[in-house]
């Protein structure tokens, strides 16, 4: 439940803060980890497919209605719920549509 | 743990399916819907982990070990793939499965192709324009060599994607390419966005195959088209025969050798049994509302092409 999508998260927060990856080109510097604009016209939340918020900051997909936020790791989106976190926006919002 | 079936013991497992499958249920009362990795029986969500292992074991010897096992030829049914696609400059393409892109790649080369065509058509109109004029349409044409073509990628397996991405970069493939973590069941984009939706080699990795299907009818404008190339079954008994030997015999052989890893690939042929016959996925890709749903086998059926479209 929430508590796994805390710690999913958890651990991807800790892999994306340690540094970027072996693939890096030199001299892309931390450019090279966030959301290509292109991307944002194609994608919605894979739970209520409604739309997203790119937040710059934190290099992530952000649900508003639903109160998670999609990682961006290395320039991919990770758009798997079970990776997304909760924000601490909407106390009320349920966490997770799955059945 | 993945049971180390050796080859023979596999046809046999095929007999003794049904007493295993009875086992298994009693076993699953308590743990959800069951489902089949290979010819195990286990919950889907075991079936999901221990694909998404399988793949994560082998995305660094993915191309290596698809060439060896099909020698080669895996190249060209993905070729005969695109052809059938034939996509123009300004084709938007979701790839999904697509993890170490071997489909994107064969798209942006041939819609490049097909745009420098439609370029030097153009030009050879141009024979009373100024040269003012000509360099000009040089300038805007170039910015576009793939006419706003655009392919997205969408694997469910962050190793193979990392696989696909450093081949783009090594290959010199940036532009019009996109990469997303993403599970086929559940697609991350909008209602009617792609003209072409592809899966090639993953379907058979789906848990559920119907939610697939519905997503990649959802997901397509209408008049975009469903193409899938997967495995399938061989019509020919003697042909069927062979490949049942190769298959069970040298293929997980290959697989500890190349990869280091013989239950992966006792997977991959294990699964390659377990998945629908052409008629049985044509039937399913109706029911997810596609028309004019067709397969074209290619050598004799070990793989299979289907097509539909969303109307």
């Amino acid at each position: 439940g929430a508590a796994m999508l805390r710690g999913t998260a958890a651990v991807l927060r800790r892999a994306a803060s340690s540094g970027q990856g072996p693939g890096q080109a030199p001299g892309q510097g931390s450019g090279s980890a966030r959301l290509e604009p292109s991307l944002l016209r194609f994608l919605v939340c894979p739970l209520s497919k409604r739309p997203l918020r790119y937040d710059e900051a934190t290099n992530e997909l952000v649900n508003e209605e639903l109160g998670i936020a999609y990682p961006v790791i290395d320039g991919i989106p990770n758009m798997i719920p079970e990776a997304a976190r909760t924000t601490q926006k909407k106390p009320s919002a349920e966490g997770s549509k799955r059945p | 743990a993945v049971a180390g079936l050796c080859p023979c013991r596999a046809v046999f497992a095929r007999r003794g399916g049904a007493l295993r499958a009875l086992c298994g249920s009693l076993r699953g009362l308590a743990a959800g819907p069951e489902t089949h990795f290979g010819f195990q029986t286990v919950t889907e969500e075991e079936r999901r982990e221990k694909i998404y292992q399988v793949f994560e074991s082998v995305a660094k010897k993915y191309d290596v070990m698809n060439d060896s096992m099909t020698l080669g030829i895996h190249r060209v049914w993905k070729d005969i793939l695109v052809h059938k696609m034939n996509p123009s400059p300004g084709t938007l393409l979701l790839d999904v499965a697509g993890g170490t892109g071997d489909i994107a790649f064969r798209f942006i080369n041939y819609v490049r192709s097909a745009r420098e065509r439609q370029l030097q058509r153009k030009l050879r109109h141009h024979q009373n324009l100024s040269w003012q004029e000509i360099s000009e349409s040089y300038q805007e044409d170039k910015s576009k060599s793939l006419g706003d073509s655009q392919v997205v990628v969408c694997d469910i397996n962050k190793e193979m994607l990392k696989v696909g991405k450093q081949k783009a970069q090594h290959l010199g493939y940036s532009e019009g390419l996109s990469w997303v973590l993403g599970n086929a069941e559940e697609l991350p984009f909008d209602d009617d966005m792609f003209d072409v939706y592809t899966i090639a080699f993953g379907i058979r990795n789906v848990t559920r195959i119907d939610l697939a299907l519905q997503e990649a009818y959802r997901v397509l404008k209408p008049g975009g088209r469903f193409l899938c190339l997967e495995f399938s079954h061989v019509n020919n008994p003697l042909l069927s025969r062979l490949y049942d030997l190769y298959s069970f015999q040298v293929i997980p052989v290959l697989g500890e050798v190349i990869a280091g890893d013989w239950k992966s690939y006792q997977y991959l042929v294990e699964s390659i049994r377990r998945f629908p016959p052409q008629e049985e996925l044509k039937a399913m890709i109706e029911d997810a509302g596609f028309f004019k749903v067709d397969y074209q086998n290619l050598n004799s059926g070990i793989v299979a092409i289907h097509s539909g479209f969303k109307l």
